[in-house]
């Protein structure tokens, strides 16, 4: 009944564990599709207690070998080993059993059951011979494992009252539960705050000086370089290498990633005099955006920084029309606009490329050309019927112009990663004929190449005037694209700093606003880099 | 690299090429039927039989075209028999208080509209869920037809009405006619028109078209209108054939025209539904009984066939889906 939280295999490492030095070995896996090679002789291997880096862009073959490693995919040929014994899992069930668990990026929890259900979800506590759950039992346990990494979490509250980055943490509980001994984490941080992944590194750190293998697969580099000891880089579904990340500079690894030298890359201004979006004391109706105040001019690129929650995506959902203006006014070419809804908005020449494309973003099941066409299908239509050549014409030009690749315009756009997705968005909206194009998280889950694609879209379209808000939590990305960045916080502008103010750590002190937090926040900055 | 599409035939949206993968499937599963009757039934195929199919398949026809745009939509019109129960019992009170015949159709046709209307503006402005609102208004529109007509039928519709939606040109029935051009109108709609496109937007991701710009309320209401509108129109063809309007008639109409528009491959997750497989999946329920009941199969049996085929017909989708 009451089983030791952690097995033996959980202590810290000890002279009999020094032995056995490999938890994770992987031997020449070969995963092959109809017409397509994802995986090609894949090997390496992850140490107990090592926190491993699975490095690579999109279709590197990083989530295949995440997919037969939690048993959902076979390999074609070759195997890998768990503490030296042959993995041949044929259910994620089996995977589960061997000690291997699996943090997806989206989050797999059910809303309305409680933290403590959740994590006993498919194998129950059950009493009164297997006819009830107990409850009572489950959320001790859950309490438990909870008390391990993060104890103010309530293993009786619904799940759906949490934050991501407590429900993430709910899922490390529930691999704790299951005694895991590789945790493989997928994009952990996509949706956290700086101070929520200084949280969560902490707990990985501990899982692994308690003898846990982590494979943790980011795209985001200074977290890699700041938690991961080694790195496995994969491109085309082959290992390029397995580096020392404390031995190996980030320019080195992303030139292993991309198979090229990423040169970096300088701002260039495009800011012309007349101003063209003129925003006055914006308050929003339903969110805690109040008398926010800006402009932008032609050609500028205003960046929007402030921490998860400070009302920078909530500013631009009242911008596109998405979500109901208070009090305030938009005004744009010296007209004030009507924003009742993203029609309105789009009719002044207002598109928003949400941060949830899959969500927001997006129609699935419809090709890149519907989903480029979709907010002009009025305006490509005569007399009622779509002039589908026009379409066509129209969507060859665009989508060239912002390189989609594969160049296949009818095809679905779920079948394209998501750098090719967001190149599809921003065709839509020069479709559209938009000259104020909002940008929430642009390069959120693209990889690195496509990511500097990206970044030049952006740059050229301001260089055609086009007038351009960036909201990221990418510091080093809203630094690289602004002509000025809006800093906010608590739903109001907390400083708008110009392109020579504009450091990191200037950001992040007016991010979290109180003087003594920012020298705290500086010095973490500093230990960031 | 990227020249790959240029050099692929050029492919414009015509009849043919809107005749996708899944609508082959459903074409082969409506050969393999009627070549099974063929076998069992002596005189299936001859031309007036396979006539009789298509008139037979009319109705669930005209009721599940308008089903597949709200199902496109991600919604569902439960309501369709009760709408039909209305628009006849008007028409038919009008044609026999010796109004003209197009002021009729005219009304019956309204009616229907207004019903469609009814349910959209529930839907898509007050924000219930569409199953719910069409299994109120179902229970609602029932006892509207009901309370109308005092639970009586409407009898002694005029000829001339008659005529014109149970006579036929050259051998074709005119209400295989009146379907076959709401068919292609569909299509039209579906496949040529921005409503079309917005159709499959909203069912496949609303808040991503609301996003776009899709007027998601517009789109949503027009296809519970155009159902309410075919609703009412296969009523007609009803009341043309048999010569009255009882108020209880189109009694589980919504089931068949859900199960045409599903074997057609709409799905009822919505974003995803094809015109020409919601006509093919009412000529395969169409068949099936015409067959069995010349084979003079019982009632009960033929009720299980039809469960059995929307059951075959779906797991079938399920094992070939994706490989498109």
């Amino acid at each position: 009944m009451c089983r030791p939280l952690f097995g033996p295999m959980l202590r810290p490492r000890n002279a009999s564990e020094m032995l056995m030095t490999t938890r994770l070995r992987f031997s020449g896996i070969t995963k092959t599709f109809p017409g397509v090679k994802a995986l090609t002789d894949v090997s390496f291997e992850v140490a107990p207690g090592e926190i491993h880096a699975l490095l690579g862009e999109n279709g590197a073959g990083k989530s295949t070998l995440l997919r037969i490693l939690s048993g959902v995919a076979k390999p074609t040929s070759g195997e890998f080993y768990v503490d030296g014994e042959l993995a041949a899992f044929k259910t994620p069930e089996s995977s589960r059993l061997a000690g291997i668990a699996m943090i997806h990026q989206e989050l797999q929890q059910v809303p309305n059951l409680t933290v403590a259900q959740n994590m006993f979800l498919g194998h129950q506590i059950k009493s009164a011979g297997g006819m009830l759950v107990n409850r009572r039992e489950q959320e001790r346990r859950a309490a438990e494992a909870l008390a391990m990494i993060d104890p103010t979490i309530d293993p009786s509250a619904p799940i759906k009252t949490l934050k991501v980055a407590q429900r993430q943490i709910v899922e490390i509980a529930r691999a704790l539960l299951d005694k895991a001994k590789i945790i493989a984490m997928d994009e952990p941080t996509s949706s956290l705050t700086p101070a929520e992944f200084e949280s969560l590194a902490a707990i990985v750190e501990k899982l692994a000086s308690l003898g846990v293998s982590i494979i943790y697969v980011s795209h985001k580099m200074d977290e890699v370089f700041r938690i991961c000891h080694r790195g496995t880089v994969m491109r085309d579904g082959v290992v390029v290498g397995t580096v020392d990340l404390r031995e190996t500079a980030e320019a080195d690894v992303i030139a292993m990633m991309v198979g090229r030298e990423l040169q970096h890359e300088e701002h260039n201004s495009h800011v012309k005099e007349d101003v063209r979006v003129d925003v006055r004391d914006l308050s929003s109706r339903v969110t805690h955006v109040r008398d926010v105040s800006f402009t932008v001019r032609r050609g500028e690129v205003l960046g929007i920084a402030g921490l998860v929650g400070s009302g920078r995506t909530e500013l631009l959902r009242l911008l596109a029309g998405v979500d109901p203006i208070a009090t305030g006014a938009v005004h744009v070419d010296g007209r004030e606009l009507k924003l009742t809804n993203p029609r309105s908005a789009i009719s002044a020449g207002i598109g928003l490329l949400p941060e949830e494309r899959k969500r927001e973003g997006i129609i699935s099941g419809r090709s890149v050309s519907v989903n480029m066409a979709l907010p002009s299908f009025g305006k490509f239509s005569k007399s009622g019927l779509v002039r589908h050549g026009t379409v066509k014409t129209r969507a060859e030009e665009l989508l060239k112009r912002v390189n989609l690749r594969p160049f296949q315009i009818d095809r679905a756009i779920r079948l394209f990663s998501g750098g090719n997705q967001q190149k599809a968005i921003i065709a839509r909206w020069l479709a559209a004929g938009s000259e104020i194009l909002l940008f929430d998280e642009p390069t959120r889950g693209i990889d690195v190449g496509a990511k500097s694609e990206i970044y030049h879209l952006i740059e050229n379209l301001a260089a055609e005037g086009k007038s351009i808000i960036v909201v990221s939590s990418e510091l080093p990305e809203v630094i690289r694209l602004s002509d000025r960045v809006m800093v906010m916080r608590n739903g109001k502008i907390a400083a708008t700093l110009e392109r020579h103010e504009l450091s990191e750590q200037a950001i992040v002190a007016h991010a979290v606003g109180d003087a003594a937090l920012k020298k705290k926040s500086v010095q973490q900055e500093h230990n960031h880099v | 690299m990227s020249d790959i599409a240029s050099s692929a035939p050029a492919r414009s949206a015509n009849f043919l090429s809107s005749f996708s993968l899944r609508d082959a499937g459903t074409l082969i599963g409506l050969i393999v039927i009627m070549a099974v009757f063929a076998m069992l039934v002596p005189g299936f195929l001859s031309e007036r039989n396979l006539i009789n199919i298509l008139q037979q398949s009319s109705i669930n026809a005209c009721i599940a075209l308008g089903m597949t745009l709200v199902i496109i939509s991600g919604g569902i019109d439960l309501s369709v028999g009760p709408t039909a129960a209305i628009a006849a019992v008007l028409s038919a009170t009008l044609l026999v208080a010796g109004y003209p015949v197009p002021v009729a159709i005219m009304a019956g046709l309204g009616i229907g509209m207004l019903c469609g209307l009814v349910n959209g503006v529930l839907v898509a402005y007050v924000g219930l869920q569409p199953f719910i609102v069409t299994l109120g208004t179902l229970s609602t529109y029932r006892a509207l037809a009901l309370i109308y007509t005092g639970g009586n039928p409407v009898l002694g519709i005029p000829a001339t009405f008659r005529s014109l939606f149970n006579g036929s040109v050259a051998g074709i029935p005119n209400s295989v006619i009146i379907v076959a051009i709401v068919a292609v109108i569909a299509w039209i709609v579906l496949k040529k028109t921005p409503v079309g496109e917005y159709l499959l937007a909203v069912g496949g991701n609303e808040e991503a078209s609301y996003v776009a710009g899709v007027p998601i309320a517009l789109t949503k209401i027009t296809a519970y209108v155009i159902s309410g509108l075919l609703a009412a129109l296969a009523s007609l063809i009803l009341i043309g054939r048999l010569g009255a309007a009882e108020p209880i008639l189109g009694n589980l109409w919504e089931l068949d025209a859900i199960a045409a528009a599903a074997i057609g491959g709409a799905s009822l997750m919505g974003g995803k539904g094809s015109i020409i497989g919601t006509i093919l999946g009412a000529i395969i329920l169409g068949a099936m009984r015409n067959g069995l009941t010349l084979m003079n199969v019982q009632a009960f049996y033929q009720l299980l066939a039809t469960g059995l085929i929307i059951l075959v017909a779906m797991m079938i989708d399920r094992v070939t889906r994706g490989r498109g």
